[in-house]
């Protein structure tokens, strides 16, 4: 039976990184390949010969493979550079934004108690609860009443209106399950302040990286507003001019090139803060 | 140090009251345990105390002084939490340090207190863990120490020692009250474990619903219990509490007779356990329930006619079994009566 259970488990955990790292291998493969390898049927599994032309294209640079052959730059360098820019920017600024808010936010509702608090909260939660789709009509209105259209701020504002609920609800949960500190650390001279500041954050630091990363993954991956408010304006992101170029028919390699890159920056937060994550325990957050 | 009074303290929480009309006197260098069961308003008052709550009426007093709205860290308190709560980030060194930290004290008087409630203490191997690498008993000297670097006026004690083992239980019991004593600083210490209450207060103010129901020392308490809760919630094993009747100066309650001269009407007769003896004939009808042998004595629990159980305690080497006939009869001269409404009615002169 034991041995069994494990068996079914392997099996499952198997399927699991079958299931997620296929697809990345899979276009992984296909930005180092010639272009004449892609158009080969059936498709070779691993790359033969792996350059790494298609990176170079996709920003901007010919690659000389052979004396006589170079891979010329990507026509659409100039989007993707840009795009990374401003997904760069509006990942940060929302991250950062939406941690300011939330931390004392999610500190006030998890830990204090005050008048509306209940019918607050419920705000915010039916606030997470709202697909975006229903309120991207009412937003571009908006947005080209104001001229925000088009523009960063206006996406970096329609962003954290989805992160800092989503955040501040998460974040409680994890909050509330702190131990009693503030009655120490008011005994000990700690003013409300200083609590969150030398206390409450120190102790939370796991599940407020979690949280960060968790803002930023969903800034960098948003693309329903994006592809309303900003595609085919300078403020477009690495997400909308990536399924733009769908319709611009690109060099294979170069698409899954900058498919690539734009897997970078969440592998990387994720990287750094693992140690966090597998911290992180939503039950008991002191272990 | 200083005394502290409790001039008719109320706390509401909404529409509920959590603490009514309290009336307390707790004297300089005093031990004193609030005792009650769970729910009661021990926290609530200590916190109060504290400053941690905002009474909704009343006012408290240290020295003569009013601190009713003071916060915490000016009304010089220490306090220690329930189940001898730390900052969970923080290394014992950093956690007692803390409570220094809005004192203006010179760094070598700040070094010498730490160093001293760390030898007293015998924690100096643990400075450097985080609490969640210690013992409940080392966490709750760790927390003990951090309330006596700041010498305080008060100590306040939340159930400190409630999430630890019995025998760890026993001999920190001792530790507390000695530290106490060698400090000599009043103590407020609030548990809902009679054993404890009554090993370590020098008085102790039993709480019930949120009302004071009595304070004296132990020995008051477990004598003379002013009303039939403390009489039923101090002392184990429990006190037995027969409902009767008074007439012509014998209580009677089914087959049971005790003569007490005592005003006719309906009652509650008290007996403690070792006062209830076992007779060959004459007292009132049992039968064995229950043998609970606790090593230098046995309780024993009996069933009467009528289903009601008595407990005894009696000598270790008593032979019986289960279902065994006996007769029981009361000490007439150990008998409390109460009164329903006004509590403890007759008591043996003493
Ligand atoms: N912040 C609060 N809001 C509402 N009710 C409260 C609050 N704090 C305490 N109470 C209520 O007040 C009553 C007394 O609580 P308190 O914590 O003082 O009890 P206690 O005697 O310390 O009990 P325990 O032995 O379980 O710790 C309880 O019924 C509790 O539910
Ligand atoms: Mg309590």
């Amino acid at each position: 039976m034991q041995r069994r259970m494990t068996l079914w488990a392997w099996l499952g955990i198997a399927v699991a990184v079958v299931w997620t790292l296929l697809p990345i291998y899979w276009f992984l493969k296909m930005s180092l390949l010639t272009p004449d390898e892609i158009a080969r049927f059936p498709p070779p599994l691993v790359p033969l010969d792996p350059t790494p032309a298609a990176y170079f294209n996709i920003f901007g640079f010919d690659y000389q493979v052979t004396p006589e052959l170079v891979r010329r730059a990507s026509g659409q360098a100039g989007q993707i550079i840009n795009g990374l820019i401003n997904s760069l920017i509006v990942s940060i600024v929302v991250t950062a934004i939406t941690m300011l808010v939330v931390v004392p936010l999610a500190y006030v509702f998890a830990r204090l108690d005050f008048r509306f608090k209940q019918a607050l909260l419920i705000t915010i939660l039916l606030s997470v609860a709202l697909p975006p789709v229903s309120t991207l009509i009412p937003f571009y209105a908006l947005y080209v009443q104001l001229g925000l259209a088009g523009t960063l701020f206006g996406l970096i504002v329609v962003t954290l209106t989805i992160t800092i609920p989503f955040v501040t609800w998460m974040l409680i949960g994890y909050l509330r399950n702190l131990p009693p500190v503030e009655r120490l650390a008011r005994v000990d001279g700690y003013s409300r302040l200083e609590t969150l500041v030398f206390i409450v954050i120190p102790l939370a630091r796991s599940g407020i990286a979690v949280a960060a990363v968790i803002a930023f993954l969903f800034a960098w991956n948003e693309y329903t507003y994006a592809l309303v408010l900003v595609n085919g304006t300078p403020a477009n992101t690495l997400a909308t001019a990536l399924s733009g170029f769908l319709f611009q028919h690109p060099e294979p390699s170069h698409l899954a090139a900058a498919l690539v890159v734009s897997i970078l920056p969440p592998v990387l937060v994720a990287y750094f803060l693992q140690r966090h994550i597998a911290e992180m325990n939503l039950v008991d957050p002191i272990r | 140090m200083a005394g502290i009074r409790l001039d008719h303290l109320k706390k509401s929480f909404g529409a509920f009251t959590a603490v009514q009309d309290l009336d307390l006197d707790v004297t300089d260098g005093e031990f004193l345990v609030l005792l009650g069961p769970s729910g009661c308003g021990k926290t609530t008052t200590l916190n109060c105390i504290a400053g941690l709550e905002t009474p909704s009426a009343g006012r408290i007093l240290f020295d003569g002084r009013d601190v009713t709205s003071d916060p915490p860290h000016s009304r010089n308190i220490a306090m220690v939490f329930q189940s001898a709560l730390l900052y969970p980030h923080m290394t014992a060194a950093a956690n007692i340090e803390a409570s220094l930290r809005r004192s203006d004290l010179a760094p070598e008087e700040r070094r010498r207190r730490i160093d001293d409630a760390v030898s007293m203490l015998e924690i100096g191997d643990l400075l450097d863990k985080l609490p969640s690498e210690m013992s409940g008993g080392q966490r709750q000297r760790v927390a003990t120490a951090k309330a006596i670097v700041r010498q305080p006026t008060a100590f306040l004690l939340d159930e400190p020692l409630s999430a630890l083992d019995a025998a760890l239980r026993m001999t920190l019991r001792a530790e507390i009250v000695n530290l106490q004593k060698r400090l000599g600083s009043t103590t407020v210490f609030v548990t809902h474990d009679q054993v404890e209450a009554m090993t370590m207060g020098d008085r102790i103010a039993v709480m019930n619903g949120g009302r004071l129901e009595q304070i004296g020392t132990p020995s008051e308490i477990y004598e003379r219990p002013r009303s039939l809760f403390v009489a039923g919630f101090v002392g184990s094993p429990p006190m037995n509490l027969i409902r009767g009747e008074v007439a012509d100066g014998v209580f009677a309650a089914g087959e049971l007779r005790v003569p007490l001269a005592a005003a006719p009407g309906p009652v509650t007769l008290g007996v403690r356990p070792q006062h209830l003896h076992v007779r060959a004939e004459g007292g009132l009808p049992c039968a064995i329930f229950a043998l609970e042998r606790l090593g230098r004595e046995t309780v024993l629990i009996v069933e009467d006619r009528a289903r009601n159980r008595l407990r005894l305690l009696v000598e270790a080497e008593f032979e019986g079994r289960v279902g065994d006939p006996l007769d029981v009869a009361p000490d007439p001269a150990r008998c409390l009566l109460f009164d329903d409404a006004s509590g403890l009615i007759h008591a043996p002169a003493n």
